[in-house]
C-alpha cells in the first residue's frame, strides 16, 4: 500500500467525474439514470459504488472505461481519465485506453471469457493487442507470471486449459489476470464476486487486496454488498436512483452514515453478529422511477423529509474532510434519529412451539442418477445427498445452509413431491408422504408449498396476479367469482400488497413485488410448510430485510413452518430458530442457530463464517481459507466429504472412516473425528470475531 | 397498464395504433392489405362475379376481353370468375386445415415436451419418420390409402394436411415446452399436484403462442400451394372445382395460345403466398423471432 500511497500523494486524480447526467431511452423518451454524479478516484485508491438494483452504479462505472449503453447519451458532465475527456475520445484512442490503461472484469467470468480458446492464449492476446512485452517468448513469460501471480495452481497446465475447465472462482482469477495483464492504472469491477459462494468470494477478495498491495492499481468496485465494500475499499460513494448522496471513507461511513439512505442501507443488511436489527431505521417503500420529485429524489422515502427537501435539488457538500452528503438536513439527522431509535427495538424470534415434528426426514438419499429405477443398473447410483435426518417442528423456521452444489434444493425439492427419495422415510404429522406429488393426497400438496429463487421465473409472466394467486384457492377450495375476488384482496394483503396489484402482470412488478405475489400463492393454499428455496437471493438488500420481515409476520399470523434454504448465513441467522449445515450432500452439523453460530463449530461451518464479509469490525481470513483449493469435487472420495478441503484435518481417519456424529448439549450435534474440546480450542485460537464474543457467554462444556 | 389504457383519450389511442402499425415493416404492412382484399373477395365474390364458374357456352381458351377479363378456359367458363370463387375454396381449406394442425401438433407437442420420459422419446421418434417422407409422397399415400370413396372431399384435403403439418408444428412446440417447463412456475404448477392438461393450457400455451403464431403464419403460406400441388396432380379437388391448382392443370395444354387462362390462377396463388410470408416476417420480426422455413 506504501508504494500506492506515495504515487497518490504525488498526483492525487487519476479519475475526476465532474457532473456526469446520462439518459437511457426507453418508452419513446429519454429516462434518467445518472444524474449529476461527481466524484474523483486518486492513484491507487479503492472507490467502492454502492446501491441498490437499477441506481445507476453500474452504469457510472462502465461510463469511466468510454462503454456507453446502446440507446444511451450522456446529457451533461466529463468524465476525464489522467487529464482527458473519456466521452470525447475516438473509438481508435479508446481502444488504446481499454485494457491498456484501465480495464473491466465484469459480473460473470463464464461469459467474459472465449470458451474455445486456452487461458493462456487469452491472456497473451491481451497483451499482443497492446503491444506490451515485446516478444512472443517474453509475453508467455509474463501470462504464467499473471496466472501465479492470482495464485491458480500450477501455471504451466493451467495456461493450458480452456475456461470451461475451471471452476467459477478459477475463472474469475483468470479474467481479473486478464484485467491486469498491460499493468493498467484503473481496474473497474463489476459485482465480481456476486455469483460466487461465499468461501469462494472470501478467496477473490483476498486476492483483490493482496494484487492491490503488489500492483498499486486503483480500483472502482461496484456492488450491492456492503460487506464486500467495507472490506476491500478506502472510500465507498453511496447512490440513490441516479444521484451520488454520500461519499466518505470506509470506516467514517459504517460508523457515522449521515444521510439517510445511506443510514436505512446499513441497517438494511443482516449481519451475523447482530441478527435482529433496529427495524425503526429499515428503508421503507420502494424506489418509484416514475415518481421522482424535482428536489431530492430520496424525500418520498425519507422519514426526515420536509416539504422543501421534494423541491430543491440535493447536491454533494463536504460535511468532514473527504465526507460529502447530498442532503440538506444533514445536520438535523442526528439529532432526529435519537428521538425515533429507541421507540422499536431489536425483535427476536418468538420461540417456536415446542412439540411433536411436522416434517420428519430420516436418512434421505437423493438421486437424479435415472438408471437406479432399473434393477439391472450394474452400479449403485451416485447420491446427491444422503443420510439426512432432520425435522422441521410446527411455527419453526429450520434453514439448510451450504455452497452451491451441496444439495440443499435437492432436499427441498424432494420433499416437495418433486424428486423421489432414493432411500429414506419422509414424514408429515407422523403419517408416512408418498414419493411424488402424483401419488400425494390433494391436502397434502395443500399443506406443503413451495417458493422459489428467481422472481423472474417464478410468476408466469402471461398471467395477472390475481390468476396466479387465485388457482390455488379454485384448485384446493374450489373458490370462484366473488369470493375468489375477495380472497385474493385478503391475500395480497397479508403480503403487504396494495388490492390495485391483482390487475398487473409480472413485468410490471419490482423483484420484491414479485416475490410476495408468490409467497402470496403459497399462502392461498393454507399450508402448514413452505419450503423457500433461495427466496431472497436475487433481492436488494432493503428489498431482503422487508421480506424477512414479512415471513416473520407471516410464521405468527398464520402458524408456518418454514424449511429454508439459504447461502446467506446472515439472513438464516436472523430468521432461524435451528440450522443445518450441509457440504456435498451430508448434514455436518444441526442446531438452534445460536448453537451452529457460536463454538464449538464444524470444520466446515467454522469455514463459512469465517469467509463472510462484515461491515464491523476487520474481517480476518483464516489461512484455511487460502489455501483452499476452491474446487469441490462433486464426488467425495473420503469417508468424511469435507476431508479434502478441512483445515483441522486429523490424518488419513477422516479419508476411511466416516466420522461419529458428536452431541453437544441442548441438540446441538456435529459430525467430527475431532472430539468437542478440542474443536472448542481451535475455533477460539483462529480467534473469528463474530464467533468469538459470543463464546464468551455460551457454555464451552459439551 | 390496462387501467391507464381505458383512461387515454381518443386521440392518444389513435397515436397508439398508428405506433403499434409503425411496428411493423412496409412489406407486411402492403402484403397485410393484399391479403385483407382476398378475404373480402372470398366473402363477397360470389355476390358480384359476372358468370357462375360452372356455366359453360362460351369459346373455349378465348383471350382477355371486355366480357371475359382474364379470358375463358378449356370448356369455354370465365377465368375470372373461377378464380373469384376459388379464392374461397382455397383460403377455407389452407386456413381451416392448418389450425387444425396447429391445435393438433401445438397439444401434442407441449404435453409431450411437458411429460418427457418415454412418452415423449415415442411420440417424437413417430413424429421424425412422419416428418422423413418427402410432403407429396405422403400426401399422396395418405390419399390412396383412404380409398376412392373420400377423394377429392374437403375432409380428406383437410385430414392430410394435419397429417402433413401436425408432426411439424408438434416438434417445434415440443422444443419450446422443453425450455419453458423448467421455469419455476411450471416447476410451482407441478408441485401443486395440476394436471398436465391445466399446465399445456395455463402456464405454456400463454408463453408458447408467439413461437405458435409464427408457426402458423409459416404453415398456412405453404398449405395453398401443398393443396394446389395435389389438385394439380388430379388427387385434390375434383373437376369442376374452381380450385387455382385443378384450373391450372387443365389449362395446361393453352399456355402458349391463350396463356391468361394458366398465369391467372397461377398469380392468385402466387400473390397469396407471397402476402402470407410476407405478414409472417413482419408479426415474427415484431415478435422478436426468427423463422424457420422448413416447408
Amino acid at each position: 500500500m506504501n508504494a500506492a500511497a506515495a504515487r497518490a500523494a504525488a498526483d492525487p486524480a487519476l479519475v475526476e467525474v465532474d457532473g456526469l447526467t446520462i439518459d437511457f431511452w426507453s418508452n419513446e423518451r429519454w429516462a434518467n439514470v445518472v444524474n449529476s454524479v461527481t466524484f474523483s478516484l486518486g492513484r491507487g485508491e479503492a472507490l467502492g459504488l454502492v446501491g441498490e438494483s437499477g441506481c445507476g452504479k453500474t452504469t457510472t462505472a462502465l461510463a469511466l472505461l468510454g462503454f456507453q449503453r446502446p440507446g444511451s447519451r450522456i446529457r451533461a458532465g466529463a468524465i476525464r481519465f489522467a487529464g482527458r475527456d473519456v466521452a470525447r475520445l475516438s473509438r481508435r484512442e479508446l481502444q488504446k485506453l481499454r485494457g491498456r490503461r484501465a480495464s473491466l472484469v465484469p459480473q460473470n467470468p463464464a461469459t467474459a471469457l472465449s470458451p474455445g480458446m486456452r487461458i493462456g492464449a487469452q491472456l497473451i492476446e491481451t497483451m499482443a493487442v497492446h503491444r506490451v512485452g515485446g516478444s512472443h517468448r517474453e509475453r508467455e513469460r509474463r501470462a504464467l507470471g499473471l496466472i501465479s501471480q492470482v495464485r491458480l495452481p500450477d501455471p504451466q497446465r493451467t495456461a493450458a486449459k480452456y475456461p470451461h475447465q475451471l471452476s467459477g472462482g478459477q475463472q474469475q482469477r483468470v479474467v481479473i489476470a486478464m484485467a491486469l495483464a498491460c499493468d493498467p492504472e484503473l481496474v473497474v469491477l463489476d459485482e465480481p464476486t456476486t455469483g460466487l459462494d461465499v468461501t469462494t468470494q472470501a478467496q477473490i477478495l483476498d486476492l483483490l487486496r493482496r494484487l492491490r498491495d503488489e500492483v498499486g492499481m486503483a480500483m472502482v468496485y461496484v456492488t450491492h454488498n456492503l460487506g464486500v465494500v467495507a472490506s476491500i475499499c478506502d472510500r465507498i460513494g453511496v447512490m440513490y436512483a441516479g444521484d451520488l448522496v454520500e461519499d466518505a471513507p470506509v470506516a467514517e461511513l459504517f460508523q457515522a452514515p449521515r444521510h439517510p439512505y445511506t443510514r436505512g442501507l446499513i441497517a438494511a443488511v443482516p449481519t451475523i453478529a447482530a441478527p435482529h436489527r433496529n427495524r425503526a431505521v429499515t428503508l421503507r417503500g420502494l424506489l418509484r422511477r416514475d415518481q421522482l420529485p424535482p428536489g431530492c429524489r430520496f424525500a418520498p422515502r425519507c422519514d426526515f423529509a420536509e416539504a422543501a427537501c421534494f423541491e430543491e435539488p440535493q447536491t454533494l457538500l463536504p460535511v468532514a474532510e473527504r465526507h460529502a452528503v447530498a442532503c440538506r438536513r444533514v445536520d438535523e439527522i442526528d439529532r432526529l434519529a435519537a428521538g425515533g431509535d429507541t421507540a422499536d427495538g431489536a425483535a427476536p424470534l418468538r420461540p417456536a412451539v415446542a412439540g411433536d415434528g411436522l416434517l420428519d426426514v430420516i436418512d434421505l438419499a437423493v438421486t437424479y442418477d435415472r438408471r437406479a429405477r432399473l434393477s439391472l443398473a450394474r452400479r449403485p447410483p451416485t447420491a446427491i445427498v444422503r443420510d439426512i435426518t432432520f425435522d422441521v417442528r410446527p411455527r419453526e423456521t429450520f434453514s439448510l445452509v451450504g455452497e452451491s452444489g451441496s444439495g440443499k434444493s435437492t432436499i427441498a425439492r424432494t420433499v416437495g413431491g418433486l424428486l423421489r427419495p432414493l432411500a429414506g422415510q419422509l414424514t408429515f404429522e407422523g403419517r408416512d408422504i408418498a414419493a411424488t406429488v402424483d401419488s400425494r393426497s390433494k391436502k397434502l400438496r395443500r399443506e406443503i408449498q413451495l417458493v422459489l429463487q428467481n422472481p423472474d421465473a417464478s410468476l408466469n409472466p402471461r398471467q395477472r396476479v390475481q390468476e396466479i394467486v387465485g388457482r390455488p384457492l379454485e384448485l384446493f377450495f374450489g373458490l370462484r367469482g366473488k369470493a375468489r375476488r375477495a380472497e385474493i384482496e385478503k391475500l395480497l394483503e397479508d403480503v403487504r400488497l396494495e388490492g390495485a396489484f391483482a390487475g398487473r402482470y409480472p413485468d410490471e412488478l419490482s423483484g420484491g413485488e414479485r416475490q410476495r405475489v408468490a409467497i402470496a400463492r403459497a399462502l392461498a393454499a393454507r399450508p402448514k410448510l413452505m419450503l423457500c428455496d433461495e427466496i431472497l437471493s436475487a433481492l436488494d438488500v432493503s428489498v431482503q430485510s422487508d421480506i424477512v420481515e414479512l415471513l416473520l409476520a407471516l410464521q405468527d399470523e398464520h402458524g408456518l413452518a418454514y424449511l429454508f434454504i439459504s447461502h446467506d448465513l446472515a439472513v438464516v441467522r436472523a430468521l432461524s430458530h435451528r440450522v443445518g449445515v450441509l457440504y456435498l450432500g451430508e448434514l455436518c452439523e444441526v442446531g438452534t442457530a445460536e448453537q451452529v453460530y457460536a463454538p464449538p463449530y464444524h470444520p466446515y461451518t467454522h469455514m463459512l463464517l469465517s469467509a463472510v464479509p462484515e461491515i464491523e469490525g476487520e474481517t480476518v481470513l483464516s489461512p484455511a481459507i487460502r489455501t483452499d483449493p476452491g474446487v469441490a469435487s462433486s464426488r467425495p472420495q473420503s469417508a468424511c466429504p469435507f476431508a479434502d478441503r478441512c483445515p483441522w484435518k486429523v490424518g488419513p481417519v477422516c479419508d476411511e472412516i466416516a466420522p461419529p456424529w458428536r452431541e453437544a448439549g441442548g441438540g446441538h450435534v456435529l459430525r467430527c473425528h475431532l472430539p468437542l474440546d478440542e474443536l472448542m480450542r481451535r475455533a477460539e485460537d483462529s480467534a473469528l470475531g463474530v464467533g468469538a464474543v459470543e463464546a464468551v457467554g455460551a457454555d464451552p462444556s459439551p | 397498464m390496462a387501467t391507464t389504457a381505458l383512461a387515454v383519450s381518443a386521440p392518444t389511442r389513435r397515436a397508439g395504433v398508428r405506433r403499434f402499425l409503425r411496428r411493423f415493416t412496409l412489406s407486411a404492412r402492403v402484403a397485410a392489405v393484399v391479403l385483407l382484399l382476398y378475404g373480402l373477395i372470398a366473402l363477397t365474390g360470389p355476390l358480384w362475379a359476372p358468370y357462375s364458374p360452372f356455366a359453360t357456352g362460351s369459346v373455349p381458351f378465348g383471350g382477355g376481353s371486355w366480357t371475359h377479363l382474364f379470358g375463358t378456359d378449356i370448356l369455354g367458363r370465365d377465368v375470372f370468375s373461377r378464380v373469384v370463387y376459388g379464392t374461397r375454396n382455397v383460403l377455407y381449406l389452407s386456413l381451416t386445415s392448418t389450425l387444425l394442425a396447429l391445435l393438433v401438433g401445438g397439444a401434442i407437442g407441449l404435453a409431450s415436451g411437458l411429460v418427457g420420459g418415454w412418452v415423449d422419446e415415442l411420440l417424437m421418434r413417430a413424429f421424425e419418420t412422419i416428418i422423413s417422407i418427402p410432403l407429396l409422397v405422403l400426401a399422396l399415400l395418405a390419399i390412396a390409402a383412404a380409398g376412392p370413396k373420400l377423394a377429392g372431399s374437403s375432409l380428406l384435403l383437410i385430414l392430410v394436411v394435419l397429417l402433413v403439418y401436425a408432426p411439424r408444428i408438434a416438434r417445434m412446440a415440443r422444443t419450446v415446452a422443453v425450455d419453458l417447463v423448467t421455469r419455476d412456475y411450471v416447476t410451482v404448477a407441478r408441485a401443486r399436484g395440476e394436471s398436465v392438461a391445466s399446465i399445456v393450457w395455463r402456464e405454456l400455451t400463454p408463453n408458447a403462442a408467439g413461437v405458435l403464431l409464427v408457426e402458423f403464419g409459416v404453415r398456412a403460406g405453404y398449405a395453398p400451394i401443398l393443396i394446389s400441388s395435389l389438385g394439380f396432380l388430379g388427387f385434390g379437388a375434383q373437376p369442376p372445382s374452381p380450385e387455382w391448382g385443378l384450373m391450372i392443370s387443365e389449362n395446361r395444354v393453352a399456355i402458349v395460345t391463350a396463356p391468361l387462362s394458366v398465369l391467372a390462377p397461377a398469380g392468385a396463388l402466387a400473390v397469396l403466398v407471397i402476402s402470407l410470408n410476407l405478414v409472417t416476417d413482419g408479426v415474427a420480426r415484431v415478435l422478436g423471432r426468427s423463422v424457420t422455413r422448413t416447408p
